[in-house]
């Protein structure tokens, strides 16, 4: 089953191309890397599709959705990490995995267990903290802002039936 | 999942200690401002125009605008109107600390306002904390309009009273009723527009984890 597909899509801002025109078909299970020239342009890439940022030209499927006419549909199918992670204490943390666990309308209490399970198996730190969330709910699609290659091996064993993205 | 769900999901994600602790700071320092200053403003329309550009100040400031601009609201599974919605209740609830610290500091000093003006200037404090929040997400001279725009739609509230009309609260209200939707459905035009974008400085956003290889090419790459 494919779970992103990419038809030419690009990025640009006041004329200026962030993100070259890319193509890619990635299905459950696998793993696609995303490389980009700069940081900005990973990060946009990645944001993407993760239906956060509209593309400019082209289109994004998460699943069967369009990320530029049904973003919520997309979004509710992605785990997103930015590259920083997730920066906030232990207390926000918990916060974000109850805003989590309300939007995505999951049962509170599986959602933290949930989420330490991710920790304990990722260590923590604030990108374990980012995927830990991203992994609250059940995703079809992890899309990973420049990982570290070992957070990609294992988030793979974490969610073996998601498509993973990562950029670079 | 319930639109009531995800709109107390998103308060409850804003209002926390902090908020609390703002809140309070502010109803305090508003409350003495009044308590000393407010003899000096004894016309209806001079009220309402402090107030309602100190709720639209309060809205823009740079905490608030990181917070608004989370990327944990845009990642999450909500329609742009769902986001508007639930924003607007955190900060118009914060902005209701300024007409109330200001009744209350006129009370105190002597000067209480009548209940009409007091429920006029409630509702130029939530309209302007409206107006405003799409300034969160603009930058420089559009962020400002819309801060003057917001103080210029309070100070309109305050035009009832001013000029004496029969029914000045019902106007006000109505007024109120008209912004405050106008208000709210460009904000969620606002977010819906929104692209949370990083810093589009080359290296001034650098990845918080080692990568694994650099870059070799700016296509897509390899499957790995």
């Amino acid at each position: 089953m494919t779970v992103l597909r990419a038809l030419g899509a690009r990025f640009a801002r006041d004329g200026r191309e962030l993100v070259a025109p890319f193509t890619l078909t990635l299905a459950a299970g696998e793993t696609f890397s995303l490389a980009q020239p700069d940081a900005a342009g990973a990060a946009i890439a990645a944001r993407m599709c993760a239906a956060i940022v509209k593309p400019t030209e082209g289109t994004i499927y998460v699943g069967e959705y369009e990320t530029r006419l049904q973003p919520p549909q997309c979004k509710r199918l992605v785990g997103f990490v930015d590259a920083a992670g997730f920066e906030g204490d232990e207390y926000a943390f918990k916060c974000e995995v109850a805003f989590r666990a309300d939007v995505w309308g999951l049962d509170a209490r599986a959602a933290h267990a949930r989420g330490r399970a991710v920790l304990e198996a990722l260590g923590d730190g604030p990108y374990a903290r980012g995927v830990a969330l991203a992994l609250v709910p059940d995703v079809a699609l992890v899309v990973l802002d420049r990982p570290a290659s070992r957070v990609v091996s294992r988030v793979r064993a974490l969610a073996p039936a998601a498509g993973i993205l990562r950029t670079r | 999942m319930s639109r009531l769900r995800a709109t107390l999901a998103i308060v409850r994600r804003h209002i926390d200690r902090r908020y609390a602790i703002d809140w309070a700071m502010q109803f305090l320092l508003i409350g003495a401002i009044s308590f000393v200053f407010g003899r000096l403003f004894a016309d209806s329309l001079e009220i309402f125009g402090i107030v309602g550009f100190v709720a639209a100040a309060s809205v823009v400031d740079r905490q608030h605008r990181r917070l608004l601009r989370r990327l944990t609201f845009f990642a999450a599974p909500l329609f742009g109107r769902q986001l508007a919605r639930a924003h607007v209740i955190a900060p118009a609830c914060a902005a209701l600390s300024i007409p109330f610290a200001y009744l209350s500091g006129a009370a105190l000093a002597g000067r209480a306002l009548p209940a009409n003006v007091s429920l006029g200037l409630t509702a130029a404090a939530l309209v302007a904390a409206t107006i405003s929040l799409s300034s969160a997400f603009r930058e420089g001279y559009r962020a400002a309009l819309y801060v003057g725009l917001a103080g210029a739609a309070a100070l309109t509230l305050g035009l009832p009273f001013e000029l004496r009309s029969p029914h000045p609260l019902a106007l006000c209200a109505a007024l109120a009723a008209l912004e405050g939707f106008f208000a709210l459905r460009a904000f969620g035009e606002t977010l819906a527009r929104y692209d949370p974008l990083p810093d589009l400085e080359p290296e001034a956003r650098a990845p918080s984890t080692p990568v694994a290889k650099p870059p070799r090419r700016a296509s897509p790459a390899s499957r790995g």
